[in-house]
């Protein structure tokens, strides 16, 4: 990400939530080092993603490097650095899924929502991602929407992905 | 091979109710644990999960007793990691235990803990695990309720802590170490070794890392001793093994069975092939193995049988794939699996995957020359034995096998330009 | 010891080898990248592939501990086609832009590619696009696509500095070597990562498209910017030099500082000094020469020699020092001759120290310096030694001198209490006489002192870096020596110039006193002629209000050099001499040790080697020099370090120096030091990231001044006078004092009279 992109400012009192999160995560397990993930996980379960203010937070609340905080986040996929829609859709795209038609799932989706893989609707309702195998090749093709588990999605059900039935970030 | 008549480690298939404290204890749960803490001494239960012969559950099927028989004896405490990361294509049985029966996970690792004198022990559960993980932390406190995690655990002298952590989207974090790194907030890049986790792991401690299966086998195992665990499967592999079969069959899921079971036997289970078709091709353990063709499914499970057939067990991840599926496509598919989930650190696998995605790309769509199978088969030798992990051989076993045993139908999307099954796996192409 | 077999030669190494480093002892030179032995092994690049008997894959050599009777082929058929292997996928995603790289000839990939490389290549796909020349510091661009992630550069900021400011960024094939966006690098080590890198990656931003390999001229030769003296390549091109590297040498890494790497182009900055003037008039040096040699011979007559005096400033070449000695004894022959240093202490040199006693060291003491400001390359090799094998780092001083990358324990003092903090400490841990007489009349130690006494007199091997402040500590350190007998007690002297050692090798005094003198006599009228060889006593010498009198009182004060000194509009006469890089001369660095420099450039204008300016003045003199040039610096030093002198010195009380008992309340307590970030010679490369605000207080101190941003400009005041300086904040250093360094021209601290001194907000001038 370049400087340009970087998100609008945070409303002030995220701080202290930051804070309170950073200081639980290092409590939580036996060496404060383990902290940042949980920390990130915090963070992202509410704002949908990882905004540069929250990774300062990380860096200044978890006393590590700011630049490390940047390096382990981009090594994991789940953690998004731009912002998603209210509801994140993971497509699983490995061997089993592949075979069950999750291809053409991911087809149905980009062609009803309008958008490509890795983007979100203009109005921040869905997020479409592709995912690996999500352990659920029983379920096949198999979905994650917030990260619970809806499958088997057979490509011409789509739909179901889309449905109400599975609550929003802000809702869980 | 020797039927089962219930489920020890799908047990919930059987018992409702098993997912609480409360009805995993009315099932008899935790008196394993109870087992272990009144009538053993650590090292003795060591020694029964070696007669035993249980092997580890989660890729590599080494020795379950030997491995914590190797933890550094220097008076340094220990630690246990179970690896919950589960991310095998193919591979779904950790999730069904840690949804449904994760207190019999627990079980395990408190006895697993005790053996080998590990006061804390951690779950690394992968991140797309929110329900797992969810569960197991409910059920985590429910075991520091009832007496079973904590200080002085049933009134003994064993005390112990338990932590649960959740990875974030990585497959390369189930391979052990660099497990260990992310558990410990870094990057999850492979450590080199020595130091093995044995003598160094998390925070630098001694450390087991085990499969959640192999865990989850041990509370019936104590209760029932070494004899019962190796009534099932061969000499060398007893025991009983979840299976999760996957891909073309009419019920996909997890069936617990012997390990002298067949992969015939396996997919009838699982309710056969799709109606009106044939098998073409086997993955016995997960995409990081080579296929076994329709002609090896009389191959019994068990560690041994499936190497000599020209696979593995690995983590028993079963996927079946009908005569209707193109070989190439699978291939290309399995591939960028790994050129996705390579680290990075290493050349061969960071590149080498690379470059195999980008010729079976090509190769797939038709615009393959006849060369590239050498290429390909070339790269994965420069590949294979030459990276820094195994994830880099793991990427090549599937496709070399799928040369060797479909090379016609590679040279015929060559040579016709096109799929000979007029069956493109990829509808869209996202790169 | 093990003994193993490598392509048929027998190797025999230390256990604990890698098989890498043991070929290297049979000359057998197995390729690497991300191996490099400061950063230990990481296994990463594969390209190190060999082939070991009774193993059944290859295996890399840089992570593989040889073992006895391991047979070990480096040239199999296995061992090249995993080789080949490896490079080919180095290849898939590389420009191979090789005709516009600036590593072009220089490359680790390009080499081996030529050497073990396929002649053909099979990739036919799309390489992936990154960022190419993209900059993550003033000095350095990355070119993403010709990065082989070896992780050099990550993993020496990150974990052999301590700063960790690059960034593996992704996962896969799409990592890359990044900073985080508007967080550039800034350490001050940050230029070793060019050197660092196998191949086209990281680039220095000065020397981007500035030259190629076949039209430069490349030399050993060691940074002038510091006493450190570090092994480096200087690079020339057109008579000018366009780059400086790190040179590894045996027990040495070849590491630098950026502030010496980047001065590199100080000899052609503007300021430098480029022609001779005669009362502020243009002349040929020629003519100079002949008119100062003329002048002295007058003088001579007519005074006698004593009339002249000769100071050098500690920064030319040894063979200059030689020669200026010889000027003085057998042209003019005065007996009045010193040199111009930083500090008031005359270090027992008895107790020098080199750096490979520094590595046997079990203690390090940091005594009023913090080695990462004053010698920053010794920072990164104290930083290995505590965390290769321990070493303990003591620190006492009037400031925090240890940070986050060095850890340890520390004492900090009352500004002017170090020697008497050191005395009381030693004897309370030791009973020998000279410990008990330096400690006479102090207070009864400080308990919390005794610890530091403890470890300081039981240490097995002691190192003290000194910054050469309060001349009272010359008795503590003597006392301590003694205390600790037999044991090892070394002082590593941390202030510049960068080669005043070469005066103690050229047989010229280097104590304070005699300068002293010098400057007093010419203040008193007489002196008639004083002659300054590089050197800047208005800027540098202790007590600058002495050094103003004299070149205001002397008649004629002559200058040779490369930068004008403070206070140039007294001189009567400025000689321009050729700098380093511009000549082959010997630099004696702060063991004492001998290291010859070679020239890349020419020298600019009309700046002329001081040997034949000096000859020039000689011969007006009448009285020329012979067979200068026949001389051998090398000739009677041992180990090629000068000679120690016996530990003579006799030890009496420590008293607490004046500053230490005055403690009126005027608000601040100066202290100061050296700090190479500010004091390094002018560069326009440099200039990229020179601190220009050199003075430091603590952030709490600057927020009650009302400067809430942490930096501003302030008017430092004692008595009568005053100056202004741009003051930064710096938590390490205590509440109540002003950190200001020596040295800097333009912030005349050695011209306050006292240590207490009010400090205010002064307005910044747009002009600045
Ligand atoms: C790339 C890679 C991925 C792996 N993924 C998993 C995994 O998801 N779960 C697991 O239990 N073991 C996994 N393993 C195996 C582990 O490294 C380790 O051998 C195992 O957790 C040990 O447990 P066990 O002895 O009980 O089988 C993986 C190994 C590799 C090389
Ligand atoms: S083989 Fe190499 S790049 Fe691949 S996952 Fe392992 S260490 Fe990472
Ligand atoms: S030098 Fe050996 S793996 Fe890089």
């Amino acid at each position: 990400m370049t400087p340009e992109e970087k998100a609008p400012g945070t409303p002030p009192d995220w701080d202290s939530d930051w804070a309170a999160w950073a200081a639980a995560a290092k409590a939580e397990y036996p060496r404060a080092q383990s902290a940042l993930m949980p920390f990130l996980h915090r963070v992202q379960a509410r704002d949908g993603w990882l905004r540069p203010e929250a990774l300062d937070a990380a860096a200044r609340y978890l006393e590590l490097p700011r630049q490390y905080v940047e390096s382990v986040v981009s090594f994991y996929s789940l953690f998004r650095t731009e912002p998603t829609g209210h509801r994140t859709i993971h497509v699983c795209v490995s061997l089993s899924c592949a075979l069950a038609g999750s291809d053409a799932l991911l087809h149905n989706l980009e062609e009803t929502l309008g958008i490509r893989v890795g983007q979100t609707t203009p109005d921040g309702s869905y997020t479409l991602l592709e995912a690996e195998c999500l352990a659920a090749c029983d379920l096949a093709p198999a979905c994650q929407v917030n990260l619970r588990y809806v499958g088997p999605v057979p490509p011409e059900r789509f739909q179901t992905l889309l449905e109400e039935e599975v609550p929003t970030r802000e809702e869980a | 091979m020797k039927k089962l008549d219930r489920h020890y480690l799908l047990r919930h298939r059987d018992v409702a109710g098993i997912g609480t404290l409360k009805g995993y204890e009315a099932d008899g749960g935790y008196s394993g644990l109870k087992k272990a803490l009144s009538e053993f001494e650590p090292d003795a239960l060591v020694d029964l999960v070696k007669a035993s012969g249980l092997r580890g559950r989660g890729g590599a099927g080494f020795p379950t007793g030997l491995k914590w028989s190797f933890l550094a004896k220097d008076g340094r405490p220990r630690a246990l990691v179970v690896n919950a990361d589960e991310g095998e294509p193919g591979t779904f049985k950790d999730r069904e235990i840690i949804e449904h029966n994760p207190h019999q996970l627990i079980e395990g690792m408190l006895i697993a803990s005790y053996a080998t004198r590990a006061p804390e022990s951690f779950i690394y559960i992968r991140g797309e695990f929110l329900r797992g993980y969810e569960v197991l932390q409910q059920a985590i406190a429910e075991a520091m309720e009832g007496g079973y995690i904590g200080d002085k655990v049933l009134g003994t002298d064993f005390s112990h802590r338990m932590y649960l952590y959740r990875g974030a989207g990585a497959y390369i974090c189930g391979e052990e170490s660099a497990l260990l790194e992310s558990l410990e907030g870094r990057r999850g890049n492979p450590r080199l070794k020595p130091p093995f986790p044995a003598v160094a792991g998390v925070y630098g401690l001694p450390t087991v890392v085990n499969n959640v299966e192999t865990i989850a086998n041990l509370p019936p195992l104590i209760l029932n001793g070494a004899e019962w665990h190796r009534q099932w499967g061969t000499e060398k592999s007893p025991g009983l093994k979840v299976m999760s079969v996957s891909g073309h069959v009419a019920r996909p899921g997890n069936y617990e069975v012997p390990l002298d079971t067949t992969l015939r036997e396996l997919i009838e289970m699982a309710g056969g092939v799709t109606p009106g078709h044939q098998v073409k091709a086997v993955i016995p353990g997960g995409s990081s193995m080579p296929l076994l063709p329709a002609s090896k499914l009389d191959t019994s499970i068990d560690y041994e049988s499936l190497v000599q057939a020209g696979s593995m067990l690995g983590s028993g991840g079963c996927i079946v794939m009908d005569d209707t599926t193109c070989i190439v496509a699978a291939v290309a598919r399995v591939v960028r699996f790994y050129r996705d989930e390579s680290c990075g650190k290493c050349t061969p696998c960071r590149e080498g995957t690379y470059w195999m995605t980008d010729v079976l790309d090509r190769l797939e769509g038709g615009l393959g020359e006849l060369d590239d199978l050498d290429t390909l088969l070339d790269v994965a030798d420069n590949i294979n034995g030459k990276a820094f992990c195994p994830l880099g051989d793991a990427s090549v076993g599937f496709m070399v096998s799928a040369i060797r045993h479909f090379r016609d139908e590679f040279v015929e999307h060559i040579t016709g330009r096109t799929c000979p099954l007029g069956a493109r796996l990829y509808d869209t192409v996202n790169y | 010891m093990i003994r193993l077999t490598i392509d048929g030669r027998e190797a025999t190494v230390p256990e604990g080898t890698m098989v890498v480093d043991a070929a290297a002892t049979v000359g057998i030179d197995i390729p690497i990248y991300c191996y490099h032995q400061a950063l230990g092994p990481l296994g990463a690049c594969r390209i190190c592939l060999v082939e070991i008997e009774k193993m059944p894959k290859l295996m890399t050599a840089c992570t593989t501990a040889a073992t006895d009777g391991m047979v070990v082929h480096t040239q199999s058929k296995a061992a090249e086609k995993g080789r080949r292997g490896i490079l080919e996928f180095l290849l898939i995603n590389h420009p191979l832009d090789c005709p516009i790289c600036d590593k072009g000839g220089e490359c680790f990939l390009q080499d081996y590619v030529f050497q073990y490389g396929a002649g053909q290549a099979r990739f036919e796909e799309a390489k992936i696009q990154r960022h190419k020349e993209y900059p993550v510091s003033p000095y350095i661009l990355v070119d993403q696509e010709r990065c082989v992630l070896c992780q050099r550069c990550v993993r020496f900021l990150g974990e052999y500095v301590g700063e960790e400011q690059l960034l593996m960024d992704g996962r896969g094939v799409h990592t890359v070597i990044t900073n985080v966006p508007g967080i550039p690098v800034t350490s001050p080590f940050s230029g070793n990562v060019i050197d660092l890198c196998p191949v086209g990656a990281l680039l220095s931003e000065p020397y981007h498209y500035r030259a190629r390999p076949w039209n430069i001229e490349r030399e050993e030769t060691y940074c002038s910017q510091c006493p450190v003296g570090c092994p480096s390549s200087v690079t020339g091109r057109d008579g000018q030099v366009v780059r400086l590297e790190g040179r590894p040498t045996p027990g040495q890494w070849g590491w630098l500082c950026d502030h010496g790497r980047f001065t590199y182009d100080f000899g052609t900055h503007p300021t430098r000094l480029t022609e001779a003037l005669l009362d502020a008039n243009p002349v040929t040096v020629g003519r100079a020469a002949q008119v100062l040699g003329e002048r002295l011979a007058a003088v001579v007559r007519e005074h006698g020699a004593d009339a002249v005096a000769i100071l050098t400033g500690g920064s030319h070449i040894l063979e200059d020092h030689h020669a200026l000695r010889r000027f003085a004894d057998e042209v003019v022959g005065t007996s009045r001759i010193g040199l111009v240093k930083p500090v008031e202490s005359d270090l027992p040199l008895a107790l020098l120290g080199t750096f490979a006693e520094l590595e046997q060291s079990d203690t390090v003491l940091l005594l009023g310096t913090d080695p990462y400001e004053s010698v920053p390359v010794v920072h990164l090799g104290l930083r290995e030694q505590v965390r290769k094998r321990g070493l303990r780092v003591k620190a006492l001083g009037d400031r925090h001198l240890l940070r986050e990358t060095l850890a340890g324990e520390e004492w900090v003092v009352e500004p002017g209490g170090m020697a008497a903090a050191l005395a009381a400490a030693t004897a309370a841990a030791s009973s020998h006489p000279d410990a008990r007489r330096a400690a006479e009349g102090l207070d009864p130690a400080d308990e919390s002192l005794t610890g530091l006494g403890q470890a300081l007199v039981e240490a097995d091997a002691l190192t003290i870096l000194w910054d050469g402040r309060e001349p009272d500590l010359v008795r503590a350190l003597v006392a301590l020596a003694r205390a600790r007998g037999d044991r090892a007690t070394r002082v590593l002297p941390t202030f510049g110039p960068r080669n005043w050692l070469a005066a103690v090798r050229a047989g010229i005094p280097t104590d304070y006193e005699t300068t002293r003198r010098i400057l007093m006599d010419a203040a008193d009228g007489r002196i008639q002629v004083l002659l300054l060889w590089g050197a800047d006593p208005i800027r540098d010498f202790p007590d600058g209000d002495l050094a103003a009198r004299a070149l205001e009182r002397c008649p004629e004060v002559y200058f040779g050099g490369v930068f004008p000194p403070e206070g140039a509009k007294l001189l009567a006469g400025m000689l321009p001499t050729a700098a380093w890089a511009e000549e082959t001369g010997t630099y004696v660095n702060m063991e004492g040790r001998l290291q010859t420099a070679h020239g890349a450039a020419s020298a600019p204008g009309q700046a002329r080697p001081t040997r034949s300016i000096l000859q020039t003045v000689a011969r007006a003199f009448g009285s020329p020099l012979r067979r200068l040039d026949e001389w051998d610096p090398y000739e009677g030093t041992v180990e090629d370090r000068v000679v120690l002198p016996p530990l003579e010195e006799t030890v009496t009380s420590v008293s607490r120096s004046e500053a230490a008992q005055t403690g009126k309340d005027s608000g601040f307590r100066l202290i100061s030091g050296f700090d190479v970030a500010v004091t390094h010679d002018p560069s326009e490369v440099a200039a990229r990231t020179k601190e220009e605000r050199p003075a430091r207080m603590h952030p709490q101190d600057l927020e009650d001044l009302g400067l809430q941003d942490g930096s501003g400009l302030v008017q430092i005041l004692s008595g009568d006078r005053s100056f202004r300086v741009g003051v930064r904040s710096d938590p390490r250093i205590p509440r109540g004092r002003v950190f200001v360094p020596r040295g800097v021209t333009g912030v005349p601290i050695n011209r306050l009279t006292t240590t207490d001194v009010a400090v205010r907000v002064a307005e910044e001038v747009a002009s600045r």
